[in-house]
């Protein structure tokens, strides 16, 4: 039997791996970054990962990809989207999450849960690459100043400028005029956190604005930027320890699920006398298509169906042979 | 590593909808056919005032029509490079844009020395074979960019092509007694633009110099009466499981309803069509042959991505059954229509148009057919062009989420200007809902 599952995150500037044993412990995950979509840089984390468990992919029982090249990747047995995976890595990291904010190399997501953690509203930034970490790419090539150095030369900002371009593009001829006008580097990185964080909260706003509220993504690592996204949300935000690997997480937490669901009796016969295997089996009921749910919802689902549209009061005119119509417009007072 | 290819199943499209491209091919003949037979032409826009002009013996072209028909068959980038050569830029609605372009390219046809970098047109250039018009007649509800752009249009023919407007009002039903198609509001706006509509029928006659015939006009709308009737019934036999037809069935349906020539033809079309959904529903036969998710359109159409996203959803098992743009547009109201003295209720038909109504009637509006098609998810088309469709959206998905309980994604495109389009953004966004409709489907198990 195969006792190991893998969660496999084929982003758009990194490729993420995690490896998890069959209580959903990780035993191994690695970031790799290799440029859009890479190839090279799936299979270097991919293979990082299976070294570091001293694994080979022949144990794995079970692949599941996410990610922008998640269709390309023939080693997965399924697939889902970034939405599905993050939410599940996310709550399987903060159970207590309602919102889950991740802003990744091509695109920011707002993903809120359910007590369920079940996904139950979701946004994503449009084509446009600001908000993302793309944006924040871009912009310290064009300020000279190194990704992972950003954050901390913006909280040294003592002036606050705008940046008031959506476009990551024009946002920075917006940085090299600021710079040409003479303000200064932290102060100019101020403005672009700000802005990253003014975009994540117009997400925020579509999915609605709920706690405890757990940040993931590459940008999760800078300090500015989670900085700036408190004092808009005006509550803190949940850092994990390692945020990048979030989808990964819910890649193979998937994995572990459809994998569960295939061979329950083999695995509960081999992880007999293990309460907190079985205690966990229960409680991770939630967030994917292969969860087995939980009656609560079912019920306040049913009811919300069964709950009849308000009707009209009876002093309305009633449009003469109309029957149809008149209908049709009582619905609607 | 290889790509891995699921096999696509195809969408199984309304076999009676075949009909509407003979249609639409005669219609589009006779515009192009029409100075040469001597016809006076009228461009118009947003409402369907054919039939008034249909009756007079004039010839009328619609220009979102025109720009969905050059999109449909993706010869929408002549007229469209055209226009940007003119100078309207890219943020201007593509429907006008495209048909501004078609202007354009009409009479650089009458200037060779006038030919832009996308050079003189040929004969299979649509664009410029579109017949320049005698007269305009704007009567726009709700978008701000109509009244400008028979303007821009009227300067593109050098400001000689007389023009009549049609005020269409807002309705803002804020009043107590305000509702769909109801109040004091409603009744006046009505009353209003049916006095206008009469004013039109004068301006028609100074153009034909003949008294109006309006025993045609009850005629013809009593076509569409039946027509509309016939479209609304078979409409409402997709709320059976599985749907018979599909939210692009009905996209296909438009232009027999819209902007052809009305006539016993349109009645028959939608008769057959009607008829196929009845066969259909008794056979169990689906517009999609695996049925597990059932979705709300709403946004405005992509004129260039029909096949393309009745193909996209039918892959997905979703079923796309009910949609704002097909479902509250285009005659949505027949029994307003009294064939005998029609104008009154042609006026409110055109009132009526989906974005013409304050927020919270459009939205109990698509709530209610959202809970008649017991559709489980929302896809949004943003239409970077169109923000008239777009204003309300984010308002739809938010009433959609806390009264129905259901996902909504939105999605970004355009009307003709597939520049505006990126697949996987619309992949990303659908299955992450179909996503969550399954955890939800399951944990509700």
């Amino acid at each position: 039997m195969k006792y190991y599952m893998m969660g496999i995150d084929f982003g758009s500037t990194t490729a993420k791996t995690v490896i998890l044993d069959l209580k959903g412990r990780i035993v191994a995950s690695r970031v790799a970054h290799m440029g859009a979509v890479s190839g090279d840089g799936v299979r270097a984390s991919i293979d990082g990962a299976l070294e570091d468990a001293g694994l080979t992919q022949a144990q794995m029982g079970r692949v599941v990809s996410t990610g922008y090249g998640r269709r390309m990747l023939d080693v997965a047995d399924k697939n889902y989207t970034e939405i599905t995976c993050h939410a599940r890595g996310a709550v399987a990291m903060v159970p207590d999450a309602r919102l889950v904010i991740d802003i990744g190399g091509q695109d920011s997501k707002v993903i809120a849960v359910d007590t369920n953690g079940l996904v139950s509203q979701f946004a994503m930034n449009d084509r446009c690459a600001a908000g993302t970490g793309k944006f924040l790419e871009t912009l310290a090539r064009a300020m000279q100043v190194e990704l992972q150095d950003m954050g901390g030369i913006a909280l040294e900002a003592s002036e606050t400028l705008k940046i008031s371009s959506m476009c990551a593009t024009f946002a920075e001829t917006e940085v090299i005029s600021l710079l040409a006008e003479g303000k200064t580097k932290p102060d100019v990185l101020g403005a672009v956190h700000a802005a990253i964080a003014s975009r994540t909260m117009g997400l925020v706003g579509r999915v609605g604005k709920k706690g405890p509220v757990v940040m993931t993504g590459g940008v999760a690592k800078n300090a500015a930027a989670v900085h700036h996204i408190e004092q808009e949300l005006g509550m803190p935000l949940i850092l994990p320890s390692d945020p990048q690997i979030a989808g990964a997480l819910g890649a193979a937490l998937l994995a572990l699920d459809d994998f569960r669901a295939e061979h329950k009796s083999a695995i509960t016969t081999l992880l007999a006398d293990d309460d907190a295997f079985e205690a966990q089996m229960q409680a991770d009921k939630a967030c994917a298509p292969n969860c087995r749910g939980n009656p609560v919802l079912a019920a306040a689902l049913a009811d919300a169906r069964a709950t009849p549209p308000p009707h009209s009061p009876a002093e309305l005119a009633v449009p003469e042979g109309k029957k149809s119509l008149w209908q049709k417009i009582q619905n609607h007072i | 590593m290889n790509v891995a290819v699921k096999p696509a199943p195809v969408a199984n499209k309304l076999k009676s909808t075949r009909i509407a491209g003979g249609l639409v091919n005669q219609y589009w003949e006779m515009v192009w056919r029409a100075k040469q037979e001597g016809k006076l032409i009228c461009w118009y826009e947003g409402s369907a005032i054919n039939p008034f002009l249909q009756a007079a013996d004039i010839c009328w072209v619609h220009g979102e029509a025109y720009s969905a028909m050059l999109a449909a068959r993706h010869q929408e980038g002549p007229a469209q490079k055209a226009a940007e050569e003119r100078g309207y830029m890219k943020e201007l609605c593509s429907y006008a844009r495209t048909h501004l372009g078609c202007a354009v390219s009409n009479q650089r046809n009458r200037n060779d020395t006038d030919t832009g970098v996308s050079n003189a047109p040929d004969d299979d250039d649509l664009a410029s074979k579109l017949p320049p018009p005698d007269m305009i007649i704007s009567a726009y509800a709700y978008c701000s960019t109509g009244q400008q752009w028979d303007e821009m249009t009227s300067r593109v023919f050098g400001k000689k092509i007389p023009i009549f407007n049609v005020s269409l009002p807002w309705i803002w039903g804020a009043k107590k007694d305000a509702g769909y198609l109801r109040g004091q509001e409603w009744l006046e706006t009505s009353k209003y633009v049916e006095r206008q509509l009469y004013d039109m029928v004068k301006f028609i006659e100074e153009r034909t110099g003949k008294p109006y015939p309006w025993d045609r006009l009850r005629e013809l709308m009593g076509q569409v009466k039946k027509a509309s009737t016939l479209r609304l019934e078979a409409m409402d036999m997709c709320t059976a499981r599985p749907a018979p037809a599909s939210f692009f069935d009905w996209v296909v349906s438009i232009a027999p309803i819209n902007n052809l020539t009305v006539g016993p033809e349109i009645v028959d079309y939608f008769q057959a069509v009607k008829d196929e959904v009845a066969a259909r529903v008794a056979a169990g036969e689906g517009a999609v042959p695996r049925e597990k998710y059932r979705l709300f359109f709403d946004g405005i159409m992509n004129w260039n991505k029909v096949g393309w996203l009745a193909e996209k959803f039918a892959r997905y098992d979703a079923a796309v059954v009910v949609g704002r743009y097909t479902h509250m547009a285009f005659w949505q109201e027949p029994d307003l229509i009294d064939a005998a003295d029609p104008v009154l209720g042609m006026a409110q038909n055109y009132l009526i148009c989906p974005n013409n109504h304050a927020a919270p009637i459009l939205t109990d509006l698509i709530m209610d057919l959202c809970r008649k098609y017991e559709v489980d998810g929302m896809v949004i088309h943003a239409s970077r062009t169109c923000r008239a469709f777009t204003n309300p959206q984010f308002l739809i998905a938010d009433a959609a989420h806390k009264r129905l309980g259901i996902q909504t994604t939105m999605f970004e495109g355009d009307v003709t200007d597939e520049s505006f389009y990126k697949d996987e953004l619309l992949n990303s966004r659908v299955e992450a809902m179909l996503e969550a409709i399954d955890a939800r489907r399951i944990a509700a198990a």
